[in-house]
């Protein structure tokens, strides 16, 4: 199970709060880490462990909102949970603009909680996956020369290969081999996955 | 008529109306036996002077001897009376030698009734007729006398004795008026004593050729008695006029004081130095619809309420014993059968300002103000009640959070219970964990709620011995949330172990409470960094403990300064303006002070003191 090697962290400044979602979480076969502020957890934060923040909002020192800004700032994918002890929309409005994956009051269910830890590790590990995808095409794309990476935006811009040959001032053959080189430098089996990859890479 | 005849019978005379003017002096004045023993001393000499008269002009031995015979008889009830004269009206001289001078006249007297034909004389052979200087003849008798005389001589001797001994004794007194008496009447009395006795012997021992000669120097011992018994009556009178004045003017006073009493609008009673009472004015009858003999004495406790009689009574004998003023409340009944609050103050009272005669004192109905005090301190209740809620109301966002925190933590353990218990392989330690938590944090919110019903709670005062250190804790419990929202930073400097103070808890942590938003508050405009809020506990002086909320906000302007406890004022955008002012009351109840002042860089700090209970009465 994937979702057994991401870690819940709890970030609570009250010591009861924290032990007993520590107490849930793990009973709910998750492994978690407690921090009694926003500090301590920034310090040993690491960006390339995977899991979920269940963040308390109202803390003294760095509130739930500066965190979440924070970690931002360092272009952390941590998916956040927010925990409140009051319906406060307009924090709740924010940090879910800035990508909060939930905002639940306190006290708060166990089945919401887990729900919502375990969609955020979810999230993230979807997100880890996508992430890791783009790098790989991206890597691959670097491979190409510019002539092919020429080829390439006219191939998923839909022309054939007479156009291309004109609108480049070449011959359809040298095109045909250029193409054939594309496919096989970013590994696609067909026009439609190279498509698919040019348009993750943003071209 | 013999000039002998004259000068004896005005004697005689002079002694009897002596004698009758002291015996109707004695019969008004029963008590007063001068007065009589003075006339029976003066018919005495006047009855001597008739003897001496009829010895002078008698015809006959016989005659002669029969008249001495009788003499003796009003020279004993002389020497009696003189003794008893001067025993009583000296307060001196030797009993026993006045005994003595009586005991040996009475001898005297009893040989004389047996002697034939007198005690003087054991013969009369007859009589000389003398012719003295005008031409007039008088008879002495010619015989031999009788040794038995000796016994009156001695008798004499003994008077003389006795009333000189008398008179030293008075004299040795030292007061002027002893003195006086002394010279006045024992200096006559042993002179003419003298004189009369001396004269007796030597016509008894026929050394000297005369009548005998008593009534004179008599008449002159009558006379200094009848002067000084006539001064005391003298002085008697004037004593009586003083008296009848002072007594008018008594009179005048006591009626005066009832006038005043009875007009005054006040209840007045006065007691004796035995704590009864002795005089109540028309005011307390009317009140009590009693009357004066039923009240009199300890009868007036009779309608004191029997919840206050035993400290009534209490106060009333204790400040006796001491002679202090005090004062008292307590419900007496009134003539309809209502109790009404009564204040009591009695005082102690002093005749001429040094001799204690009891106590006076005065009442008055306070029951209308004890009511009106007990109406306001129930409407101040009441406002600080209504500020309290209020004020729980702007914590109300605080407190459910507060709330919370144990809520969570109760239920995110219990449903991991139920998930491990459910799962079949919970880990046997973390169970009992878990449910200990539970435990902890239940405890926790039933104390928290605990707390706000304290604050919420409409009661009566409790006023009970208190740690203001304690009061601060409770206080940043319930406000500690808020704070932390806020931004606030608390630095708290508590005294090490202050005295106690005796106050209403909920009450002082409303003050406190308020205190500490309003300086929350002040600071909402201030950078998160800088909102800094200090609450310091420390003694002032020796009696009061002094807590003071220190903000770095924004000041108060100091022409509000002053207004800032006024009910109404606020500077708030919503505020009832209530929440100062009825702090101060509560304060004030409290016997301390409330007050603002702006720090010297910037912030203001308001605090309170509060009067110390000493350390034993923890």
């Amino acid at each position: 199970m994937s979702s057994s090697a991401a870690t819940v962290f709890v970030v609570d400044d009250e010591l009861s709060v924290r032990q007993s979602l520590s107490h849930l979480l793990r009973a709910a076969g998750l492994n978690v880490a407690v921090f009694d502020s926003a500090q301590a957890f920034l310090e040993s934060y690491d960006p390339s462990a995977p899991g979920c923040l269940v963040l308390d909002l109202a803390m003294p020192g760095l509130n739930g909102l500066e965190l979440q800004e924070a970690l931002a700032v360092k272009g952390s994918l941590l998916p956040i949970i927010f925990l409140t002890g009051r319906g406060d929309l307009p924090s709740g409005v924010k940090a879910m603009k800035r990508g909060a994956v939930d905002f639940l009051a306190k006290p708060v269910d166990a089945a919401d909680l887990i729900e919502a830890v375990r969609s955020g590790i979810e999230k993230e590990r979807v997100a880890r996956r996508a992430d890791a995808e783009l790098k790989e095409i991206r890597r691959r794309l670097a491979t190409l020369t510019p002539r092919e990476y020429e080829v390439l935006r006219h191939v998923v811009s839909g022309k054939l290969n007479k156009q291309i040959a004109a609108d480049l001032g070449t011959v359809e053959k040298t095109v045909k081999v250029h193409r054939a080189r594309v496919m096989e430098k970013v590994k696609a089996a067909s026009l439609a996955e190279l498509v698919r990859m040019a348009q993750r890479a943003g071209i | 008529m013999s000039w002998i005849t004259i000068v004896w019978s005005m004697v005689t005379s002079a002694c009897l109306t002596l004698a009758l003017m002291h015996l109707v002096i004695w019969f008004r004045q029963r008590d007063q036996y001068a007065h009589l023993l003075l006339s029976v001393t003066a018919v005495s000499v006047a009855a001597i002077a008739v003897c001496e008269l009829l010895t002078m002009y008698a015809q006959s031995p016989e005659q002669y001897s029969r008249i001495v015979w009788w003499e003796h008889i009003p020279v004993f009830s002389t020497a009696v009376s003189v003794v008893g004269f001067v025993r009583l009206y000296f307060n001196a001289g030797r009993w026993w030698l006045g005994y003595t001078a009586c005991a040996l006249r009475l001898f005297d007297l009893i040989m004389n009734f047996f002697a034939t034909p007198n005690l003087n004389y054991k013969q009369i052979i007859g009589l000389r007729h003398l012719r003295i200087f005008d031409g007039e003849t008088i008879s002495l008798a010619k015989g031999i006398e009788n040794p038995w005389i000796k016994v009156s001589e001695l008798s004499s001797l003994f008077l003389l004795i006795f009333v000189v001994d008398a008179t030293i004794t008075l004299w040795q007194r030292g007061n002027r008026r002893a003195r006086h008496r002394a010279v006045v009447i024992g200096g006559s009395m042993t002179f003419f004593l003298s004189v009369a006795a001396g004269s007796s012997a030597l016509i008894e021992a026929g050394l000297l050729r005369s009548p005998y000669l008593i009534s004179l120097p008599f008449l002159a011992i009558v006379l200094a008695m009848g002067y000084e018994l006539s001064s005391d009556v003298v002085r008697a009178a004037r004593l009586a006029r003083q008296l009848q004045a002072s007594e008018a003017a008594t009179r005048e006073s006591e009626e005066r004081f009832r006038i005043l009493a009875d007009t005054a609008p006040v209840m007045i009673w006065m007691a004796g130095t035995d704590m009864l009472c002795s005089f109540f004015n028309k005011q307390w009858f009317e009140f009590t619809g009693r009357t004066m003999g039923q009240e009199l004495g300890n009868g007036w406790s009779a309608g004191v309420h029997p919840d206050d009689l035993k400290r009534c009574l209490e106060t009333y004998t204790s400040s006796f014993t001491v002679r202090q003023s005090f004062t008292m409340e307590y419900r007496l009944r009134r003539a309809d059968g209502e109790y009404r609050w009564l204040l009591d103050t009695g005082v102690p009272r002093y005749v001429l300002g040094r001799e204690f005669a009891g106590y006076i004192g005065s009442a008055i109905d306070i029951t209308e103000r004890r009511q009106h005090e007990l109406e306001s301190a129930r409407q101040r209740n009441e406002l600080a009640h209504l500020s309290r809620v209020a004020l729980l109301g702007e914590l109300s966002v605080s407190l459910a959070h507060e709330l919370n925190q144990p809520l969570t933590a109760i239920l995110s353990n219990a449903q991991a219970a139920q998930l491990l218990l459910a799962q079949g392989a919970a880990d046997p330690d973390e169970l009992p964990q878990i449910l200990l938590e539970i435990v902890q944090e239940s405890k926790r919110a039933g104390e928290i709620i605990r707390r706000l019903r304290v604050l919420l709670k409409k009661g009566e005062i409790h006023r009970v011995p208190l740690d203001m250190n304690q009061v601060v804790d409770n206080v940043l419990e319930l406000i500690r949330s808020d704070l932390i929202n806020q931004h606030v930073a608390v630095q708290v400097e508590l005294a090490l172990d202050p005295p106690w103070v005796d106050g209403d808890e909920v009450q002082l942590q409303q003050v406190l409470l308020n205190l500490v938003i309003n300086a929350c508050d002040a600071m909402a405009e201030v950078e998160l960094t800088n909102r800094r809020l200090l609450i310091r506990t420390e003694l002032a002086g020796s009696n009061f403990v002094r807590v003071s909320v220190t903000d770095q906000g924004c000041g108060i302007p100091p022409e509000k300064i002053d207004r800032i406890f006024d009910p109404f004022f606020t500077t708030k955008e919503i505020g009832t303006g209530l929440g100062l002012s009825v702090c101060r009351s509560i304060i004030s109840a409290h016997g301390g002070e409330l007050y603002a002042i702006n720090n010297p860089g910037g912030g203001a700090t308001l605090q309170f003191t509060l009067p110390a209970i000493s350390q034993s009465t923890k």
